[in-house]
């Protein structure tokens, strides 16, 4: 299994620490430098984690552990309102970011009220886009149970948040983590922060089981390795929005216009394939200026493949 | 402030008596307030708040939120309540003109030609804006959704009752009852 962690140091001998992921056969994810200083996100094989950690040590660096890291989850909130914002959700978002991942903040457009709170199929296709959902719902237990709901259809793992314990809202998400409703101030006390926590870690437990299940059957590449291969790609390389690439568990975001580029990104080579023969390529639900890329399985080439041959 | 809460939702009931004191205590309204009683009925849903003001909101005056001396050529102002000194300057500068008006801190200004008892009576904020202020603070304590809501006003006191959709007749006379219990008046 691989395991993402992160290199916190210098670049002196930064060098030693590439060659060394490649060797075992790990990919960098991401990698930031400023001024003299380095930060690496790595995924590397589980059995190599000392000897990676060695060499960081070697060079003058420490390890940290990033367990959501190459990920990207959206939470979301009723609506962007004063009532719901920015407290608890930014918070929540803060905490994700220190777990490595790459974070997503949506409201609703009919989310407020009991009886009156709707999400459209255009708000779950783009929920779906997500590795993770967290939902941000509020102190009444009758308003929660009420507006569970609005998960029942979300096929991306979710983790509902809210004040109260919901009775009878089995099915609707994959975990409930009480005792964070709606706050009007910033959640810093320490059994605020061990909330936090307990957030982060029940997404990263959540993402855990999705992420073995790629492990069944594995994806024909890894999204790292597309990463490496676009980012040389001018629009991609030239492109000013934040995070123009964003790895997801099975693909990859890419925030260029899917019009002007899809022909290109079909007929880019990956170990002698075509990317538009080994994933999925679409306009992202939000709208046409984020390509989202979604890796096939191995078996799920080798059956195009077969068919293909005796079509 | 004294907190009072009506409801069967444990945790809601908690977590509101927070919110409630946070937000007050953010947007400055907390010192204004006596006394609040919060009806939270989430199942119907019905939602009554209501407020005892520790004094009826009145109309601010120059005199009431600066120090007016007189000087030579004028009067000298020293803005004693932050607050409201972009209103004293718009009072200020309708009635005597910009020329007239130097500002040489934040806080200090010389009016050329005004006369002491005539500066010391200009309003700069009626009473309506405090309570306008007031009510869209209780607005903001109460959840998005319910958006249906009949304000009751009589002196200090100030109720709300808000639901989802319709607000019933007995759902206002409710909020009635509160009202008077909380020291309101009848006949509003």
């Amino acid at each position: 299994m691989f395991e993402v962690m992160m290199y916190d140091g210098g670049v002196y001998r930064s060098e030693e620490l590439y060659e060394l992921i490649e060797d075992v056969g790990g990919v960098v994810l991401q990698k930031n430098r400023s001024s003299q200083m380095l930060t690496v996100i790595m995924s590397v094989p589980e059995e190599d984690r000392e000897a990676i950690e060695k060499v960081c040590n070697d060079i003058g660096g420490v390890v940290k552990s990033v367990p959501l890291a190459g990920t990207e989850i959206a939470v979301v909130g009723p609506t962007l309102g004063r009532h719901h914002m920015p407290h608890p959700i930014c918070d929540i978002a803060e905490e994700l970011r220190r777990y490595g991942a790459v974070t997503v903040v949506m409201g609703m457009a009919r989310g407020r009220g009991k009886a009156t709170s709707q999400i459209s199929m255009t708000e779950r296709l783009t929920l779906d886009e997500y590795d993770g959902v967290i939902f941000m719902m509020g102190n009444f237990k009758s308003c929660v149970e009420t507006k569970a709901e609005l998960m029942r259809d979300i096929h991306a793992p979710t983790v509902l948040v809210s004040g109260p314990v919901p009775e009878g809202i089995e099915g609707t998400c994959d975990a409930i983590v009480t005792g964070v409703g709606r706050k009007a101030a910033r959640m810093r006390t320490p059994p605020e922060r061990a909330k936090l926590e307990e957030i982060a870690d029940t997404m990263e437990a959540v993402l855990k089981e999705k992420k073995r299940s790629l492990e069944e059957d594995p994806l024909f590449v890894h999204p790292a390795e597309v990463k490496t291969v676009l980012e040389e790609y001018e629009p991609i390389n030239m492109c000013l929005r934040p995070s123009p690439m964003v790895l997801h568990l099975d693909g990859i975001r890419i925030k260029i216009p899917y019009r002007d580029h899809r022909e290109y990104l079909e007929n880019v080579e990956i170990y002698g394939r075509k990317l538009g023969e080994i994933a999925d390529i679409s306009p992202s639900k939000i709208d046409d200026s984020s390509i989202l890329i979604r890796i096939k399985t191995r078996s799920q080439v080798e059956d195009e493949d077969r068919r293909r041959a005796s079509a | 402030m004294d907190i009072e809460i009506i409801g069967d939702d444990t945790y809601g009931n908690e977590a509101y008596v927070k919110l409630f004191d946070d937000i007050m205590s953010d947007l400055n309204k907390a010192v204004l307030i006596d006394r609040v009683q919060l009806t939270l009925e989430p199942a119907t849903p019905l939602f009554i708040f209501s407020i005892v003001l520790r004094a009826a909101p009145s109309a601010k005056t120059i005199g009431d939120v600066s120090t007016v001396r007189t000087d030579v050529g004028g009067v000298h102002i020293t803005i004693t309540q932050e607050r409201y000194a972009p209103d004293i300057l718009k009072e200020l500068w309708a009635r005597y003109g910009r020329k007239a008006v130097y500002q040489q801190t934040r806080f200090d200004l010389d009016v050329t030609g005004a006369k002491e008892e005539d500066v010391n009576p200009i309003v700069v904020a009626s009473g309506e804006d405090d309570r306008r202020e007031i009510m869209g603070a209780i607005w903001r304590t109460m959840p998005e959704g319910i958006k249906n809501r009949k304000t009751l006003i009589s002196d200090n006191v100030i109720t709300v009752i808000a639901t989802e959709e319709v607000l019933l007749p007995e759902m206002i006379e409710r909020g009635r009852q509160v009202h008077k219990a909380m020291g309101g008046s009848d006949d509003v």
